[in-house]
């Protein structure tokens, strides 16, 4: 038996969006010892910088917080932050993978009082925020950040202010001298759920993004609808902080389109009718117009989509737009025609949203290094045949709204349990 | 742009125009892939000069409404900027269509009178003969292409532009400008249209 079944029952799970999170609890809470790799310093992902979720409204840091807690009280779970995996050998019961941390500059010892924060004037764009404000360089990720534990941000390093912050800390926490290191663990599976980065708006020439801070991404109208954002969740113009109450939301914004992403990525849909219902909550008197080429409320999202049509505030233009270009008030105005009256339109308005779609991580910047299938759009696909163990989870698997993310995280969590061998506690390493 | 319906005359449905422009006009094969989005209408720099922008051409090839697309000024006033071309997420050709929309409705005589349609053909005639464009002889044949009456008028309500480019040295009065190898360039055009022929046929 011991020569047949997996050599290691651990189940790694790479990445700590709501996808890894989701995976490396459940297989932890029925026993199996897990490794969550987050290669940030912070886990929760892409859902800790949504304001709300659709369809409900709710707040993501919930539901975050239940998992943060699911992981601190289970043992079985091994948590690395600032970790990402730059190798894999080996097959399914018996993987060898090598693992590179990038300095973080504070240890354990930190109990996140804040005074290094203090203590320099060093500012750096804040990444939790798109860069649409500013952190100290010496930061909390957010203020649910989960591990409870500051960053210095690399900037700083060498410079006479990581001194300051270093001399600030009465707990030892900050570590200067902190390096990039390798190591090696072994795992029998391998839930690979490294998530993704919103398409680069500045790759759509037309839509001007680059020309205008009045026109930003659907990720960064969740910021600024953020109680904890740059502007402490009162959606207003970037340029001069005026109240946006006339604004466009721009779907498939770089999606749907041969020229940039040809899928549909299945969340901005619901993701600018919630913008709408953000914005129709915050002022009484805005104006929202959403230009579409179709509305995808798939299944039950539907009844989401009737709410928000029946607001006589809220317009539904089919078109997509051809342009977007600054005009002479510095206003963003959205060009094109509209399919139904077939009228040319120019219009001006305070704000332009632009819904950009999912790019999976896995065809950007977090190659997996071993040979997975991807499909022509970088999503990593099951293996058919030959090696199961390693198991894809989340939108690195397929554009995938949270609750579908959960769907496909708890899923990948029993495969990875199947690949391991199935009774927790047996034929251990 | 607002447009009414068609008019009952252009109310005619064939309901082979789609599939034969599928196969008979320059990229019509790539018309399938169209989902009326609207950014190349919107995309224009003289979609409100058009009748009907591509993207509503592009329906009415889809419905069979052959009159209305063939005697449609769309294509005429396509100025081949390209945007639509480099913009449509579904890689449709959409200048190319046009412009083999445009051939089309010539070859089945949709467009005589068509403003574009005269100014091409002396444009044409003058490329072909001389291997230049002579702007006197281009612009003479194409102003009296409308009818004498009209073609003088037109001559008159111009001379001074006329009087301007001659003292400019944009425009001369002695024998046209050729190039040196006509019979090479007359060689090349024939060649040219026995292979159209050819793929047309095959």
């Amino acid at each position: 038996m011991a020569n047949e079944g997996p050599k290691s029952q651990t189940i790694l799970v790479v990445g700590g969006g709501i996808s890894g999170v989701t995976a490396a609890v459940e297989a932890a809470e029925v026993g199996y010892e897990v490794v969550l790799l987050e290669r940030g310093p912070v886990i929760g992902g892409r859902v800790a910088q949504l304001n709300r979720y659709f369809p409900k409204l709710c707040h993501p840091a919930c539901g975050l917080e239940i998992n943060f807690q699911r992981i601190r009280k289970n043992r079985k779970l091994k948590l690395l932050t600032m970790a990402s995996v730059v190798g894999v050998e080996g097959r399914k019961g018996d993987y060898r993978v090598t693992v590179k941390t990038t300095p973080r500059y504070v240890n354990a010892n930190c109990t996140a009082c804040g005074a290094c924060a203090e203590a320099t004037e060093m500012e750096v764009p804040d990444p939790f925020n798109f860069g649409l404000s500013k952190v100290k360089a010496a930061y909390l990720p957010h203020e649910h950040a989960y591990p409870m534990r500051y960053v210095v941000a690399p900037e700083a390093i060498g410079t006479p202010e990581a001194e300051k912050i270093k001399a600030a800390c009465s707990y030892g926490a900050v570590d200067l001298e902190e390096k990039e290191q390798t190591f090696d663990l072994t795992a029998g599976a391998i839930v690979w759920a490294t998530g993704w980065s919103p398409y680069d708006p500045a790759k759509i020439d037309s839509y001007n993004y680059v020309h205008s801070p009045d026109i930003v991404t659907n990720m960064e109208m969740e910021r600024l609808a953020n109680h904890a954002g740059p502007t402490g969740g009162k959606i207003v113009r970037p340029s001069n902080g005026e109240a946006a109450k006339h604004v466009a939301l721009i779907q498939c914004a770089g999606s749907r389109d041969h020229n940039h992403l040809p899928y549909c990525s299945r969340i901005c849909c619901l993701g600018s009718l919630k913008h709408a219902a953000y914005l129709r909550e915050q002022y009484e008197d805005a104006e929202v117009d959403i230009y579409y080429i179709d509305i995808r409320a798939h299944d039950k999202l539907e009844a989401f989509y009737q709410k928000v049509a029946a607001d006589p505030q809220v317009r539904f233009i089919k078109s997509k737009p051809g342009s977007i270009v600054v005009g002479e008030d510095g206003r963003p105005t959205v060009c094109g025609e509209d399919t139904i009256t077939r009228e040319i339109y120019k219009n001006p308005y305070d704000l332009v949203v632009l819904a950009t779609g999912m790019q999976p991580n896995a065809a950007g910047d977090y190659h997996p290094p071993m040979s997975l299938e991807a499909d022509d759009y970088g999503f990593v696909v099951p293996a058919l045949e030959g090696d199961d163990g390693i198991i894809p989870a989340g939108v690195a698997a397929a554009p995938h709204d949270v609750s579908l993310s959960v769907q496909s995280a708890t899923a990948a969590a029993l495969k990875a349990i199947q690949a391991v061998g199935g009774r927790a506690g047996s034929g251990q390493s | 742009m607002s447009v009414a319906p068609p008019e009952e005359s252009k109310r005619k449905y064939d309901l082979g125009f789609a599939s034969w422009v599928y196969e008979n006009v320059e990229g019509g094969d790539k018309l399938a892939m169209c989902m009326q989005c609207g950014v190349c209408s919107g995309s224009c720099p003289i979609g409100t000069e058009m009748d009907h922008g591509p993207r509503k051409l592009f329906m009415m090839i889809r419905a069979g409404m052959k009159e209305a697309v063939l005697a449609s000024n769309t294509m005429w006033n396509c100025t081949a900027c390209f945007n639509c071309v480099v913009r449509c997420p579904r890689e449709v050709p959409v200048a190319y269509i046009l412009k083999g929309l445009g051939s089309a409705a010539v070859d089945l005589g949709y467009a005589k009178k068509e403003d574009t349609v005269r100014f091409s053909k002396a444009f044409w005639w003058s490329a072909r003969t001389y291997g230049r464009t002579d702007e006197r002889l281009v612009t003479a044949k194409y102003y009296f292409s409308g009818g004498l009456v009209a073609g003088m008028k037109k001559g008159l309500e111009n001379s001074k532009i006329a009087l301007g480019m001659i003292k400019a040295k944009r425009m001369h009065l002695g024998a046209s400008h050729k190039i040196k190898d006509r019979k090479g360039l007359q060689a090349i055009l024939a060649k040219a249209a026995e292979i159209e022929a050819r793929e047309k046929e095959g």
